[in-house]
């Protein structure tokens, strides 16, 4: 005897499985496709209308602009794949900066004090990540909370003043090169690479996939789902203190007000990159397009000349129109949510 | 006597399956009728056409001896007739007289006064003698004053009919007699009801007739006064006389138990008092019960998920707590296979091939990385023993049938090879086709020596699949049926309490 529900009647027609190979391969890498092509269109349009565009110095130019927010990205596309994001990075690279500023003025060695900073902003994860998952207050609360508590120190560190390093070395991730890219630009890659690996190829990164895509079912399935989301959120954060760093090294100097559009910004980038804000989907290849379509725009239109409040006009635009577009193909081919 | 309600040659079908075959039913004023059947019988189906969530596809309704036809529940409430279903809708940040008053404040002129909506509120429950503090959040109720303050909400948009989908399966003993007492009530005031349940004592202690469906029909139309519960279960089943079915099992594998319960104990509600059980290995043991029967308790103590159940587990001879959590079962090597496939089961955005593996990544990898060709190689396997038809195994788990999805999640269980499986309704929402395969799957299992504890309502399931079959009810094992006292109607007269 068999209950007739919706469900039966919708399983009933099983037999005609979609299409093998291209249905899946389309789903997955789709997005992904789709924001490149639409990344070309914009590389070809900026050099048709600018001739100093497309040129490698140019291009450095843009990695140049983009390391700081592309390194944020990378810890914020973790949070958001494992179903959560993290506004905190706005208050947490701006820590970060002046906590670096104020190290190495006060006689520590570049290095250390950039371990420390990380170690900092881990901290800030770890109370993130506790507040979420044992107090059960959502992300969006506890990391606006952890935001203005952020930016809060920052000011208060800094006494509101911008700090400049006394020593030169501090620069160092910025002065130094290898074929005239600068060592953060390398740092940005080793990241992206690293992180890119940890999402595909480990035990990690397919708990996060399996947790953002269903908390419950991997709950039920014995994960140890609250440590995931901690060491998530802790790792979001320490990324965010140490693009503080590298902004600090790139301006030769710690400031309060660096860093605070961080949080919009990477979560733009990552869901461009084809990430859902509902979790589970979204990886290191799209939100690194979804950079440098942001990057890419903004630099267009300084050498078009574009005053710079329409930059975030075109930005926010942008976004809807992607992520818009990717919705409305969803709805024509008939799937959910 | 007029009917209050008229229904005649009602038919409903979902594609080629019929669910409903010409159905006639009549309710006067003032009467209460009790609807039974088994699970798919066309109980819910009926009840659903009758207040206007379905459409019947053949058949009229007449109310007052005028034809109607409804297109929304609401078009039914607006005729007067209210379902009260299982899962409530109500407003939770509102007070019980918002609630009860939803949408039909009294106001002037869009302005509404909290005092007018209390006092309009108070007086409606004084009318049909109904004590109930009004001006208390909905969400600081019990479940039993919630359905209470749904059926006072139907009675004050004048409702003549009310049918009640197994309103008491939640309830305790006390709550639910006084829920028949304000049915009782209101039948004395003139309004009919109609209530879906399975409990023989509600049936003969409330019900002036019992309404039998089997396979879509409506089988029996009778007295409770003049029938027996015998009687009863065989008009439901539809044989007087049952084969006995023997379920084959591995011999001389029972002897060793793999998991033993001792006197699990849980307060609140449904309770669990003192259920102690013991599956072996090679066995295949059935726990059956009705809704709120407490036997859902069980399996999710076994996963983990009730750590606040009293109580000893013993595997392999150690003694220990109930669970902590679902964790701790895992590490204990007990496998869960969750109701809900969907929310519960399996991540609908990951392909097949890591929907199978997700509970032995760790096997799978080193250093945390894991080897693909590996997993791929295991998932292929584990796809090809449990008979899951893809077209990729990189294909999303959402893409496949609901039997497909069965198979996937009672496969990435096995991947484990745990030395319990748990399985809560595994067949709920299947094909009949993944049905079979799946109870093949499970008798596999056993036979390879895993011990397998099976908690269903479902009746057929829980007779036919299981060796030994243990019935609980209200919390408490009531019965072992084994060998030939197996049957489907020994088992539902435990299950419902009916004179067995």
């Amino acid at each position: 005897m068999t209950t007739v529900t919706p469900d039966t009647a919708q399983a009933a027609p099983s037999g005609k499985a979609p299409t093998p190979k291209r249905q899946s391969l389309l789903r997955a890498g789709f997005q992904i496709l789709g924001i490149g092509t639409f990344y070309l269109l914009i590389l070809v349009f900026f050099s048709l209308v600018s001739d100093n565009f497309m040129t490698y110095s140019n291009a450095l130019n843009i990695l140049t602009n983009v390391t700081v927010i592309g390194i944020v990205a990378l810890g914020q596309a973790f949070a958001i794949i494992s179903g959560g994001f993290d506004l905190s990075v706005s208050g947490t690279v701006p820590l970060g900066a002046v906590l670096f500023a104020l190290l190495v003025n006060a006689g520590v060695s570049v290095l250390p004090a950039a371990v420390l900073v990380v170690a900092v902003g881990a901290v800030v994860g770890l109370i993130n990540g506790l507040i979420v998952t044992k107090l059960g207050i959502n992300p969006l609360i506890t990391t606006l909370g952890t935001l203005s508590i952020a930016v809060g120190l920052a000011y208060t560190l800094s006494q509101g003043v911008t700090i400049p390093f006394s020593d030169p070395n501090a620069g160092v991730l910025a002065d130094k090169t290898y074929g005239g890219v600068s060592y953060y630009v390398l740092a940005f890659a080793l990241l992206s690479a690293a992180g890119f690996a940890v999402l595909r190829f480990t035990v990690f990164g397919r708990m996060l996939y399996a947790i953002g895509g269903n908390r419950e079912a991997s709950r039920l399935a014995g994960m140890r789902v609250d440590l995931v989301t901690i060491v998530v959120y802790m790792q979001c954060a320490s990324l965010a203190a140490f693009a503080g760093v590298v902004v600090a090294s790139q301006l030769l100097a710690g400031s309060a007000t660096v860093g605070t559009e961080a949080a919009l910004s990477s979560i733009a980038a990552v869901i461009l990159g084809g990430a859902s804000l509902t979790g589970g989907v979204g990886g290191i290849p799209g939100t690194l397009i979804g950079v440098l379509v942001l990057g890419t725009i903004a630099n267009g239109m300084v050498l078009m000349q574009v005053p710079a409040f329409y930059q975030q006009i075109a930005t926010g635009a942008i976004l809807l129109l992607a992520v818009g577009f990717a919705r409305l193909r969803g709805i024509l081919s008939g799937e959910q949510g | 006597m007029a009917h209050l309600l008229e229904i005649a040659g009602i038919s409903k079908s979902y594609g080629s399956n019929r669910v409903l075959t010409n159905v006639h039913f009549c309710l006067g004023a003032g009467e209460s009728v009790a609807i039974i059947g088994e699970n798919g019988a066309g109980k819910s189906t009926f009840a659903k056409i009758l207040t206007g969530v379905i459409r019947p596809d053949e058949g009229s309704i007449r109310l007052n001896g005028e034809a109607v036809s409804f297109h929304s529940p609401r078009d039914a409430l607006h005729h007067g007739i209210a379902f009260i279903p299982q899962e409530l809708a109500y407003v939770p940040h509102l007070t019980v007289a918002e609630n009860i008053l939803l949408g039909r404040w009294p106001s002037w002129r869009g302005i509404t006064s909290t005092g007018v909506v209390l006092r309009r509120a108070r007086e409606e429950c004084r009318r049909f003698g109904i004590q109930l503090d009004v001006s208390r959040l909905m969400a600081t109720l019990k479940l039993a004053d919630r359905q209470i303050v749904e059926i006072v909400k139907a009675l004050t948009r004048r409702a003549s009919v009310i049918v009640l989908d197994e309103p008491t399966a939640s309830l305790s003993e006390q709550e639910s007699r006084a829920l028949f007492e304000i049915l009782e009530h209101l039948t004395d005031e003139g309004v009919g009801v109609i209530y879906i349940s399975h409990r023989m004592d509600e049936v003969y202690r409330f019900s002036d007739r019992v309404a039998v469906f089997r396979n879509g029909e409506l089988v029996a139309s009778v007295s409770p006064a003049e029938t027996t519960s015998e009687q009863l279960i065989a008009y439901m089943l539809g044989h007087e006389k049952e084969e006995f079915v023997q379920t084959p099992r591995r011999a001389g594998a029972i002897e060793c138990p793999a998991v033993e319960l001792r006197g699990w104990t849980r307060p609140g509600l449904p309770p669990l008092t003192n259920v102690s059980l013991a599956v072996g290995r090679g066995e295949i043991l059935g726990l059956y019960g009705l809704r709120g029967s407490g036997a859902e308790l069980v399996a999710e103590g076994l996963a983990g998920l009730r750590p606040d159940i009293q109580g000893d587990l013993i595997l392999e001879g150690r003694a220990g707590q109930v669970f902590a959590s679902p964790l701790a079962a895992r590490r204990a090597n007990v496998a869960y296979v969750p109701p809900e496939r969907k929310r519960e089961g399996l991540v609908l955005l990951l392909p097949i091939q890591e929907n199978l593996m997700l509970l032995v990544l760790r096997q799978l990898s080193r250093w945390g990385v894991i080897n693909r060709r590996h997993e791929r190689a295991r998932a292929a396997e584990l796809a090809r023993k449990f008979g899951v038809r893809y077209s990729r195994l990189s294909q999303t788990v959402g893409q496949l049938s609901g039997g497909n999805q069965q198979k996937v999640l009672l496969a990435s269980r096995m991947a484990a090879q745990p030395r319990l499986l748990v399985l809560q309704e595994p067949t709920r929402g299947v094909d009949v086709g993944a049905r079979v395969e799946i109870h093949r799957f499970l008798a596999d299992i056993a036979a390879q020596g895993c011990a397998v504890l099976l908690v269903t309502s479902d009746l057929e399931e829980a007779v036919v699949v299981s060796h030994r079959l243990l019935i609980i009810r209200d919390g408490g094992i009531v019965g072992e049926l084994a060998g030939p006292t197996k049957t489907q109607a020994r088992a539902i007269a435990l299950a419902a309490g009916g004179a067995a």
